[in-house]
Parts: structure tokens; sequence; C-alpha cells
């Protein structure tokens, strides 16, 4: 194998990434980048990131294309120097790709693949960096290896099964983790992960980044690193223009400037204007994908009915009296009384991808939480069979850790159904967009005292409404409509959630 | 007024203002109630002031010796009112210190009275303004106070908590300390080198008695040497104010009832939770014996109710009550799970000489079933200890003879608080006795001493 042949592989951020989306290529074949130029945006479940060349050189190919999914250590591009005939580069992809049918894991191609819970596939290796990376067992957590080389380990995707180690009783140092990356062709390195999204500042050293005398001097003064600024100027070098749209940018976004004070400053060159300009987040990025994909995908139609809501309060009053551990809400219950429904109606208790439903036992309940960043929908496992108090004390842990975004990707992957409720901020009623894959969503209103009429006189009862919207492709309205009786009998008289 | 935060903390010491910083830190909004000032005991009145002072006991020795040295003094004057601001200033800058981080870390600070009035909700008092809090979590870190004698009479000008003896107006010529523990300890130590003459009373059979039997021992040797008059197995029964006298009557296992005279009494004898004010007993809080009950994490049994520090139960150790805020609020943020081990809590005293140590005391290793490797090694060899002419101690450390791994480590000597880390070090990263001997240790240090117990521990084939 060449050595002047260096593979561009999909990359492992995060314990978690099994695969990453290709979201689009920053760079085209026959381009000359230099080390930490941007090469590739990659979407993984949780955020966008930008994957960056480690080294100079010429990229030769372009193998992953826009939209494909491909896991961890997938061949993406080839990058070499100009001087490798185009025969070798040839051979080199095909070495690495022997012995890895189904290294693509295209969603099209495999209908299971949206539905199947993602972090667990395993995933075949490609080349010398999978080899180490995650063949075999995944959990690696019984090797014996130093702390230092454990970390390493995780940030790098090492799997540690698949080193030798040297200390005694075989445990891994760092030495030895050093010498496998070695070997795979990667070393040790500062990292060069731009989060494009975020738009975080970056720290390294920018001494090497080709730029401007005057940029460079500019950047210095206004504390930028030279890093955040696109190369804009003659021989692909950062001009003054660069440095200041990256001020613009890394200020507005995170509200150093006022919309007053951009080009109210000494520096003239920045034109004052009357908006901020916002960029998506990774979060937002994905809501609007998820949702928008929903509402073209799915034939949404919705199924309302109101619900006496007296007796559950009662209930959640009469349970967080007498229990110290308990701080049960009305939206706890409803989570529950929503999994009792789903039992008597499995038929809505369901994921599908367009092509086949799964239907399940057990209840996985996605409760959505509003965040400043966006919506996110962690999942309670099980509804059906916890008590109440478990239920109610695992969203608190879900919606604590997801507003602080701890949150797991596993704890955010599958569900059966999904909940959301606006009743706390007084929404009245309102109908949701189906969380894919699940194949409805119940959405609830504020729970008010109104006058209702009930044998002929009037009476005051606590009321709620409640709007299911279901995926026509897999669910009818009579069994929509049955679910939602089924529902308010739990709501109405939740002793019965007992039987 | 209802406000919200997602967490907020009681009480400001080590253990609250930790919390706070690590939950501002991670993202929660965070409150942090304080009725008073900012730091808690261990910044304003315990463990700061204390080593402020202590150092100052620590001049007046050098001073006394230096005649070894090649210098002779002469009109040396000593004005305690300085000692004293010197202590009290430390605490202000701390506490300004404290402020500033919790400031930085987007902490808002609250001053008032805090009570929890229900569950995931708190009323602040400030000065008669209440204002009410709806908040996700709750963490108590209100610590505990000195607990306090009923028998003795309540004249704080004669009987003395630590904190009067931390702020005194002269110098007593006659002081008689109730209990010692590791504060009793360390005011005999300071009131001795600052030249009163200290009676040392302690109920239980041996001064400093949750360390070593061993470093018991030696430290009461040390005392004795410096004329500290100790008697263990003795128990305060009463005592009288006569004329800017205290005459106490004490039980003796041994002699019987005696009396001593004194001029100030200063009482040691433990802590107590601050437990009260708080609408715990209301909400159906588990306490136990003064303090909260809480799982490893500080959960109580209340839902968002946590406890860390002091009042959450011993030991009463501010870098405890820190290492349990962490916990806690990582446990709440679900960032990682790293109870407290009590085994790792480095425990120091910082009498002359100095006491540290960690994990299991030797008799309690060999209760618990462990065959032991125990090594020992004194100063009396050792070149810096020499040179600095302080060369009295003993490093003692206990291994497990299967495992190797160790159990303990206790030290008494010239600056063994400072030194007690690199035993933390190795017992968190569970290095065995082979590891810390092919450690370097540097020529000369008194930590050399460290290497020759350990040394001295793998000599012994199975000893005990």
């Amino acid at each position: 194998m060449a050595a002047r042949i260096t593979p561009i592989l999909m990359p492992k951020w995060g314990m978690e990434m099994s695969e990453g989306t290709i979201t689009q290529w920053r760079c085209s074949p026959g381009s000359k980048v230099d080390a930490g130029d941007e090469l590739v945006d990659i979407e993984t479940s949780k955020i966008v990131n930008t994957l960056a060349a480690h080294e100079a050189g010429l990229l030769r190919r372009v193998l992953a294309k826009e939209g494909e999914t491909l896991a961890v250590g997938a061949l993406l591009a080839i990058q070499a120097d100009a001087s490798v005939p185009e025969n070798e580069i040839d051979e080199f992809i095909a070495e690495h790709n022997d012995g890895n049918s189904g290294k693509k894991k295209s969603v099209a191609d495999n209908p299971q693949s949206p539905i199947s819970e993602s972090y667990s596939t395993v995933i075949q290796g490609a080349g010398a960096v999978a080899e180490i990376v995650a063949s075999g067992d995944f959990d690696d957590g019984a090797v014996p290896a130093s702390n230092i080389a454990r970390r390493l380990a995780r940030r790098y995707g090492v799997n540690l099964r698949n080193i030798q180690g040297s200390g005694r009783h075989g445990r891994i140092s760092k030495i030895d983790l050093e010498k496998a990356l070695g070997r795979a062709g990667r070393a040790i390195e500062h990292e060069h992960i731009h989060h494009a999204i975020g738009r975080k500042r970056s720290t390294d050293d920018d001494r090497l980044i080709p730029a401007t005398p005057v940029a460079r001097r500019l950047a210095r003064e206004l504390g930028i690193n030279l890093r955040d600024c696109r190369p804009g100027g003659t021989r692909g070098r950062v001009g003054k223009a660069d440095v200041e749209a990256a001020r613009i940018q890394l200020s507005a976004i995170r509200g150093e400037i006022s919309d007053g004070a951009i080009g109210g400053g000494s520096r003239q060159a920045i034109p004052a204007r009357d908006f901020v300009e916002v960029e998506l987040s990774g979060v937002r990025k994905t809501i609007a994908a998820r949702l928008q994909g929903s509402k073209q995908n799915s034939p949404h139609f919705r199924v309302k009915m109101t619900a006496d809501a007296g007796k559950l309060l009662d209930l959640k009053k009469a349970l967080n009296e007498n229990h110290a551990e308990a701080k049960i809400s009305l939206n706890d219950l409803l989570v529950k009384a929503c999994a009792m429904a789903l039992q008597r109606v499995p038929e809505l208790n369901i994921q599908f991808d367009g092509k086949l439903v799964r239907r399940f036992g057990r209840a996985d309940i996605a409760v959505a939480v509003a965040l400043e960043e966006g919506l996110i929908a962690p999942i309670v496992r099980s509804v059906d069979s916890k008590g109440i108090i478990t239920i109610s004390n695992e969203i608190r842990d879900l919606t604590t850790r997801a507003k602080l975004g701890l949150i797991k990707t596993e704890e955010l992957q599958g569900g059966t159904f999904s909940v959301s409720n606006l009743g706390m901020l007084g929404v009245k009623e309102f109908d949701a967009i189906i969380n894919p894959p699940h194949g409805a969503i119940l959405a609830i209103g504020a729970a008010e005292e109104v006058a209702v009429v009930r044998n002929g006189t009037i009476a005051v009862a606590t009321m709620m409404t409640l709007c299911l919207s279901c995926d026509h492709r897999v669910i009818d309205g009579a069994l929509a409509a049955r679910f939602m009786a089924s529902l308010k009998r739990f709501i109405e008289d939740p002793a019965m959630m007992l039987s | 007024m209802t406000k919200n935060f997602d967490l907020m903390v009681v009480g400001s010491g080590p253990g609250g203002y930790a919390a706070a910083i690590r939950a501002a830190q991670l993202g929660f909004k965070t409150a942090l109630i304080e009725k008073d000032e900012l730091g808690g005991v261990c910044l304003n009145w315990g463990c700061i002031p204390t080593k402020a002072l202590l150092r100052g006991a620590e001049v007046a020795h050098t001073l006394r010796t230096a005649k070894q040295f090649g210098f002779s003094l002469q009109g040396v004057e000593f004005d305690l009112a300085q000692l004293v601001e010197h202590s009290r200033q430390v605490s202000k800058k701390l506490n300004l210190g404290v402020a500033q981080m919790l400031k930085k870390n987007n902490v808002t600070v609250i001053n008032g009275n805090a009570c929890v009035s229900g569950k995931c909700e708190l009323i602040v008092d400030c000065q008669g303004d209440q204002a009410t809090y709806q908040t996700d979590h709750i963490i108590i870190a209100t610590g505990a106070r000195a607990r306090t004698l009923p028998n003795l009479p309540s004249d704080n000008s004669l009987i003395w908590g630590a904190s009067e003896a931390m702020m005194p107006n002269s110098l007593p010529g006659r002081v008689l300390i109730i209990g010692a523990g590791a504060i009793g300890v360390e005011f005999a130590s300071l009131y001795s080198d600052l030249g009163s003459d200290v009676t040392l009373i302690e109920e239980q059979d041996r001064i400093l008695p949750v360390e070593d039997e061993e470093i018991s021992e030696l430290l009461r040797q040390t005392f004795i040497d410096r004329n500290i008059s100790v008697k263990t197995g003795s128990r305060l029964e009463s005592a009288h104010i006569k004329s800017g006298e205290v005459t106490a009557t004490l039980t003796d296992r041994r002699s019987g009832i005696t009396q001593i005279v004194a001029d100030r009494i200063i009482v040691a004898v433990g802590v107590t939770g601050n437990i009260e004010g708080l609408g715990l007993e209301k909400l159906g809080v588990n306490l136990e014996r003064g303090f909260i009950k809480t799982d490893r994490f500080g959960a109580t049994n209340v839902v968002g109710l946590y406890a860390v520090g002091d009042v959450a139960g011993p030991p009463w150790l501010a870098h405890k009550a820190s290492y349990e805020a962490a916990s806690c609020v990582n446990r709440i943020a679900g960032k990682g799970e790293d109870p407290l081990s009590q085994d790792n809590i480095p425990r120091c005293t910082y009498c002359r000489p100095q006491v540290a140590s960690l994990g299991m005391a030797e008799s309690a290793a060999i209760k618990k079933g462990y065959k032991v490797r125990v090594g020992r090694s004194g100063f009396k060899t050792n070149g810096k200890a020499l040179g600095i002419s302080d060369s009295e101690g003993l490093i003692k450390t206990i291994f497990d003879a299967g495992s190797g791994e160790l159990l303990g480590a206790h030290m008494i000597g010239p600056e063994v608080t400072e030194q007690i880390q690199g035993f933390g070090i190795a017992k968190l990263l569970e290095a065995t006795e082979a590891e810390l001997m092919n450690s370097i240790f540097p020529h000369p240090t008194l930590s050399e001493a460290m290497h020759e117990s350990v040394v001295n521990a793998i000599g012994k084939v199975n000893p005990s």
C-alpha cells in the first residue's frame, strides 16, 4: 500500500456515533487542501460537523455522495500527491472495499434501517483504521487499559479489543494506542473538527494559516482565530474582508454585537444592518428535516375529543400528598393513560418507515420537551409496565438532561408513540406533526374549568381537549376513534389503569 | 411572586458554592441562597482562619528555636490582636473570591433565610420580604455548627466555642480544652505555642480517636513533651465560674473525680447539623441523628431534594462537601456516577506535628479481615527533616497483602498535610506497592519518608 495515499474515512465523533450522512462536500476532486481545510459536512443523529483535512495534499477522488449514509470507518475520499498514478488509487480503493460488503448503509436500500436502532448496528470496518475502530464486540470496557489510553481510544473511536497491550497483564498503555493509530495511518494530534454550525471559536495555533499581513494583524486585534475565517483572498489566503465577515458571524451568533453596534465601531468597512443572521443550529436542522419529511410523506388526519380531567387531578393530588418521593404532573398521568390505551389498541403502538409496520407490545412513549434551541422528544420506555412514580421521575430526569444538552442519542431513538403537551402554557388546543417513525402523536391542551351540560343541567367540570394526529397510510379514522375512546375512559376513570 | 430556577442551593459553604458553580457550568439556571456571609464556616470560621492563626503558632515556635540556627533574638514582642486581624483578613479575601467565582459562573446569589415550602418549592425570607421560588432541584448545604454542652454555664467570655477561640482579645494563661478531635487538638497546639498553659481532655481513651492508634499515641507523647497536659478517658461533669476563673469538675476513668482551674474553656465536642427552620420535618425528609439522610449521591427520600456536606453527616470536612456537591450535581445531570468513597477522603489536622491520613487504620483493616502488610518509616534519618530540625514523626502504610491495594496511609510529622495527596492519587488510581516503589521521589525531601514506608512494607513477607 502506497504511503502517499491518505484515505479520508467516516470519522467517529463521540461514543454513540455509528454512522454519518454526507451533507455537503466543501472540496471537489482535484482541489488542493491544506491541513485544517474543511473537507465535508457530515450529519450525525446529534449534530452536523465538518471534517477537516489532517494533512496537506491533493483531493484525488470523492467516493461518498451527498445524502449517502455510511458507517464509521467507511472510505469517503482519497487524498494523494499528484505523482500517485490513477491505477494505484484504484487498487487502494479495491483493497479497501474487499470484504466490506454491506459497508454502505443507504436508507433507501434497507427498509429496516430507519426504524432499527442505529447505535446497535455492528459496523463493518474499512481498511486499517476500521480494523482498530469498531470490529468485534463493541463494548471494550473490560479490556485492561490505562485511563489515558482509554480516553484517547474514546476520542479516536478505537475499540481497545483490537489492540494488544504491552503493559503488565496485557494492559494497554498510551504508547500501545499511539502505535496502533500509527499503523492505521493516523497519529495523536490536535482536533481539527470545526463546529460549522455551532460556530465555536477556534483556539488552535493559526500561525500556519495563510493570510494577508493586514488580515493577520486585524485578526489579532479583534481576537479572531484565522481558522474561523474563510480563505477568500488571493492565492487562497484569508483576506481582510474574511476576518471582518468572521467577526460579524461569530459575534452575531453569540449576541455580542447588537444590531446597532454592527458597523458602529471604529472599523468602518462593516456595513450597518438592521437584522441579525442566525444560522440554524444542529438541533434546529434536524427538527426541520424530520418534520418536513413527516408532513410531506405522511398524510395526516386528526381526531379531537374532550375529556373530563377531574378524577385525574384528584388522583394526582392524592398521590403527591402521600408520597414524598413523587411530584407527579398531569402530563405524567396522561402519558401513563396513553400507554394503557395503546395496550387496548395496539394498532397505534407502532413504528412505520413507509413500507413496513412494526407493532410493539411495550409502549415506548416520546415526550416532547420544549428547549430554547428547539423541540426534543426523549423516550420513556415500557410506560405500560411501570408505576406512575417511576414514570414521573424518569420524565423529570430526561427533561433535566435534555435542558442541559446531556441526553444520550439512544434516549431519543425509537419509541412507538408521542405525546406533546402545551396545556401548562395555557394553550387550549392544538395539533401536532407526527414524529417519525411513529404512527400517531397526541396533542394535549390545558385542563380548564368550563360549564358542561349533563343530563339537561349545567355543571362545572375541568375539561381538556385532546387532539390525535395519525398517519392515514396505516391508521384509519375508526381506529383513531377507538384509541381516543379508550384514552378518554382511562382519563375519566383512572382507577381502570390498575386493571 | 414566583420565580423559577432549574436548581437552587441553600448555603454557600464549600458544599453549597461547589454545587452551584458545577450546576451553572453544566447549564442549569442556578441560584444560591445564603443568610450570612458567603463561604460558610470553612472560610469564615473554620479551616481557613485557623490555618492563619496556626501559622502564628509556628512562627512562635521558630522564634523559640532560632538559636539552633545561630540567631539570638532579643526584645521579641507578640501582638495577639495583629495575628487575629491577619486571620480575619484572609477570610475576607477568600470571601470576596467566592462572590466573584459565583458571579463569573452566572450563579444568582439570593440573600435570606430559605425554607423548603413544598416539593420543588422554596420560600426565601430576606428581612421580612418573602419570595417564592419554583425549582426542579433543591440542594441543602446548610452545614453544621459546634455542639454545645448542656452542663456548662452560658458565659461566652470565659467558655468559648470555636469561633470565640478564633478571636481572643487577650492570651489566656490557662486553657482547658474539652474534646481531642481535630478542632480540639489544633486549639491545644495553637494556644500552647502562643504561650498558654493547656490541658486537653478527651472522653475516649486516646486523642484523635479517628486516627490510627500509633499516630494518636505519637501525638500524645509529643504533646506531653510540649508540656500540654493530656487527659484521656476523662469526662467534664460541671464547671463553675468564680471571680474570672472557671473550675471544672472531671470524672477520670482512672483517678476518679478531679478539679481543674482554668482561665478559659474551649468546647470542641463535635458538630450538629443545621437542619432546623428549613421545613424538612413538614416535608417528611428522613433524618438521622441530627443530619439529613441521603443516598450515595446526596438524594433524600423527597423528590427533587438533595443534601451535601456537613448537613448530610460525617466526616465533616470541606473537601468531602465539595466532592459530594459535584457528585450530586453530576448525578442529577446524568453526567457520570462517581459517588464519594469514604476511603479516598484525606483527613488533615494542622497541629504541630501535623497529622494526615487516608483510608483504614491498621486495626480496622485487620478487623475487616484483610491480611495486611504494614510499612513504617520515621523522619529520624531523613536529611531534609534533620536540616529543618523537625525529625519527629511516622509514616505508616497499610497494604492488602494479596492484591497490593493501599488500604490506608497514616502520617504524623513535618508538612504531612501537604504530602498525603501522593497516597491519595495512588489510591484512586489503584496503584499497588510496586508502582509506589517504582515512583521516583525527589531527594532531599520529606516525602522520601513516604517511599521508605512503602519499601519497608514490601520487605515484610507477612506480618501481623
